[in-house]
């Protein structure tokens, strides 16, 4: 897995590449807590060069967005593949996120 | 489709006594096979050689490319992560909250902060619909919730293929086919190869895609379930049927059975 960020006007842009398993999570982790750390918002996940997410990726989203909640801050996935797609729909997550198309919607009002 | 594990002409023996007699046959990826015949048939002897908990007499069984019967122990450790097993009586330990059962896999073969593990074990738990009950102990749940719990333990590492041996064992019709739904939905979501031992006729037909069935340590069907609802095996329709088998009398065989030394 590699990730890289990127300054946007406001907040922060997370483009991930790879997969997202036990082994790679803890590192993504250290780079949301980081941000939410920091109080940055809004955080804009690019998830097109994802090959496959685990329940530990989504359970360090989840851990992402509770810090967040606590400065209302704006957490932004995008550009998530149909089997990515599904795995939030199935875990009931797909309301919880905001979830975007393409990384071009998610930057709109950034 | 792909086949995920092929046996090859299988053959265990405990003392002098043939368990399984070369049985062959493959599981195709993401679908549900399920092994059954009779008690005492070999299905759970079968399925602890495909888990690699038990070394074949002679044969081989091939999973990812790999013949695990060829692993060393510490291969087969890390094989075993790849995988989730719920075992008859769910095994869990009576000693942990629920909650600590789910997480123990992944607390003992990952890095994983505290924190991300117990989103991820609320996740298992309410996959298996049992948000909520993480704080209680094994002993407080009823047989099916058990069986649930031991299914989100079996999920704890997010496996390639779950194994299940007799799940339905002791539940209520409504709890079992709860689970049998369980089953399917981890089957459609996460795309799983699950192998599942049984001998419950409505759980097979509702859930198999494939089913392989053993007779006294012999493959004797392997094929879909129309094919199996069709089959011409009197072994087979008898297992449909639910005919008992006629008792096989020899009445020299029973006196020498009741005067041997």
């Amino acid at each position: 897995m590699k990730i890289t960020t990127e300054d946007i006007p406001k907040g922060k842009l997370i483009m991930i590449s790879g997969e997202i398993d036990m082994h790679t999570s803890p590192a993504l982790r250290d780079v949301l807590m980081k941000l939410t750390k920091k109080k940055v918002t809004p955080i804009i996940v690019d998830l097109l060069e994802v090959s496959y997410m685990d329940s530990s990726a989504i359970a360090t989203f989840v851990e992402a967005l509770k810090n967040m909640m606590s400065y209302k801050g704006s957490l932004r996935l995008c550009n998530l593949s149909q089997r990515v797609s599904e795995i939030f729909t199935f875990a009931k997550l797909n309301k919880i996120f905001e979830i975007y198309k393409t990384r071009e919607d998610a930057l709109k009002n950034c | 489709m792909d086949e995920k594990i092929v046996v090859k002409n299988l053959v265990t023996r405990y003392g002098n006594k043939t368990i399984l007699k070369d049985i062959s046959f493959s599981v195709q990826q993401g679908r549900i096979t399920a092994i059954v015949g009779g008690s005492g048939c070999g299905k759970s002897t079968l399925l602890k050689h495909i888990i690699g908990l038990l070394k074949p007499a002679s044969g081989e069984i091939w999973i990812n490319g790999k013949d695990i019967t060829k692993l060393s122990e510490m291969q087969l450790n890390d094989f075993r992560k790849s995988i989730g097993v719920l075992f008859q009586g769910a095994a869990l330990l009576n000693s942990m909250t629920i909650e600590d059962n789910v997480a123990l896999p992944i607390r003992e073969h990952t890095h994983l902060n505290e924190a991300t593990i117990k989103i991820m074990v609320k996740m298992k738990l309410d996959l298996v619909g049992l948000s909520g009950f993480g704080d209680f102990y094994p002993s407080q749940l009823s047989g099916g919730m058990k069986k649930r719990a031991g299914i989100a333990r079996a999920m704890a590492l997010d496996p390639e293929m779950l194994f299940f041996d007799e799940p339905q064992a002791g539940l209520d019709p409504i709890t079992s086919a709860g689970l049998d739904a369980l089953i399917l939905k981890l089957r459609d979501i996460f795309k799983m190869t699950i192998i599942v031992v049984t001998h419950e006729l409505h759980s097979l037909f509702t859930i198999a895609d494939t089913i392989v069935m053993l007779d006294k340590g012999e493959l004797i069907f392997e094929g879909t379930v129309e094919q199996f609802k069709n089959a011409q095996d009197d072994r087979v329709k008898r297992f449909i049927t639910r005919t008992p088998e006629d008792e096989n009398y020899c009445p020299e065989d029973y006196f020498n059975i009741l005067t041997a030394d």
